[in-house]
């Protein structure tokens, strides 16, 4: 028999994993799945997309959580005229128990299409396909089963860190107690939005920042050392006796920071030059590590071209303790958020309001002290790519 | 921030009567108080079950009818 979906067939044909392959296979117990892959289909042939991505849509006293999906021919495609998302609250650092993964499965099942997609680039559960009339249970099941919905809209998008000292022995602060301090804090700028546009507050435990907080966030938390680097001279020894090439950890310290002592067999460190780069801990983990004394570096303004271009974070505190209640971060925030509203226009990103306004002036109205390490948008575009 | 006294929450409800609805950063200027002050007390409101949110774009506050 022909296939209804000759075009997105060829979407199965690759080396990777396809998702036609798997709306398929939800097709077989879904018709939602089936409509779907039908109003694809069509979208592909017609050159234009078939979805109105937006529309209110919501759930008691929430505002963010639910982000509304419609498609544009809902007499030919029933089952998908309205096609919800739900965005669910992710546990920091992403670790489940099957147990949960189940829960929220069964619900899923019950009220929508059974697609999901763990986990968004936000970091939250997606939750793919709902209908109206069940938006309001499916949310009084999953709050039953202990989720809470995540961020959308012009509000706090869900917190997100990395997994931290869960699994790192990297992290110089405790990633997952910071994001679900902060998400318990800032709940209700999670659920209802109120601001010019999105912002983002991404944590990640050490300078590797493996959650591109840097790149993704108007608040990057990132995990940092105000003493030294720590160095076991002896495992530096070892590295170079068993032929690990030291200059390319010389060589490549940004700042030339360190000096390899050949004669005496020793790794010369200059603490305050280190720009904790993580290069060279990366390179030798059995022989250096970080220092002692965690805490972290403050930036704000990283945010992908919607408005104007892509932005990376920039640093604004160049460290800060971190330790519960978070007072200071939360306070930080709070001004930040403040200072925003009161004078951000309508989709104007924190960075682009600063970049309007003047970094000067955000650091005066933030009562932050100028220092050196606060390079105002020290590379603007994160697309750069090396040729070999 | 502060603990929220009675008595913000009843200047809150009462500004709430005179407009259909009202933005957080609004009913904090109006009434002269802290904004994050403000917002804690209409999310105790609302959980009082005293106000209710609206989502028009944005979030505002309005009396529960």
């Amino acid at each position: 028999m022909e296939s209804e979906t000759p075009l997105l067939d060829e979407l199965e044909k690759g080396r990777w994993p396809s998702f036609v392959k798997e709306i398929k296979r939800a097709a077989k117990k879904n018709k939602a799945a089936l409509d779907l892959l039908r109003v694809e289909e069509l979208s592909y042939k017609d050159k234009i997309t078939h979805w109105k991505h937006g529309g209110i849509v919501g759930v008691t006293g929430y505002g963010g959580g639910v982000i509304g999906r419609y498609c544009d021919k809902p007499e030919e495609y029933p089952e998908v005229a309205a096609f919800h998302t739900f965005r669910v609250n992710h546990p920091a650092g992403w670790f489940y128990k099957t147990e949960a993964l189940r829960k929220i499965c069964d619900i899923w099942e019950k009220y929508g299409s059974g697609m999901t997609n763990f986990h968004g680039s936000t970091g939250d559960i997606i939750l793919l396909g709902a209908k109206t009339e069940n938006l309001q249970p499916c949310f009084n099941e999953l709050t039953e089963a202990g989720f809470d919905l995540g961020g959308s809209g012009s509000g706090l998008r869900t917190i997100s860190g990395c997994v931290g000292p869960a699994r790192c022995e990297w992290a110089t602060i405790d990633t997952l107690d910071i994001t679900y301090d902060l998400t318990m804090e800032f709940q209700d700028e999670i659920h209802r939005p109120r601001w010019p546009y999105k912002f983002k507050i991404k944590i990640s435990g050490c300078p590797n920042d493996c959650v591109a907080a840097i790149a993704r966030a108007d608040f990057t938390i990132i995990g940092t050392w105000r003493d030294s680097i720590r160095i076991d001279q002896e495992a530096v020894r070892e590295y170079v006796k068993n032929g690990f090439d030291i200059e390319t950890v010389v060589r490549k310290c940004p700042t030339e920071a360190i000096s390899w002592d050949e004669k005496n067999k020793v790794l010369n460190f200059v603490p305050e030059d280190c720009t904790r780069c993580m290069h060279c801990i990366n390179k030798m983990p059995k022989a250096i590590r970080p220092g002692t004394e965690g805490g972290a570096t403050i930036l704000v303004g990283g945010k992908a071209p919607i408005l104007k271009g892509a932005y990376l974070s920039w640093v604004i505190v160049p460290f800060m303790k971190m330790e519960p209640p978070y007072s200071e971060v939360k306070s930080l925030l709070r001004k930040i958020w403040d200072w925003w509203d009161e004078h951000g226009r309508t989709r104007e990103r924190l960075a682009e309001l600063i970049e309007r306004l003047s970094f000067a002036r955000f650091l005066k109205d933030m009562g932050l002290p100028v220092q050196p390490q606060m390079v105002f948008r020290p590379r603007s575009n994160p697309y750069v790519f090396f040729r070999r | 921030m502060g603990e929220v006294s009675e008595e913000l929450k009843q200047k809150i409800l009462e500004y709430l009567k005179t407009v259909s609805k009202a933005k957080n950063r609004d009913i904090a200027r109006a009434l002269n108080e802290d904004k994050h002050l403000v917002d804690k007390a209409i999310g105790e409101l609302s959980k009082e079950g005293k106000i209710e949110y609206i989502f028009l774009g944005t979030s505002f506050v309005k009396i529960k009818e």
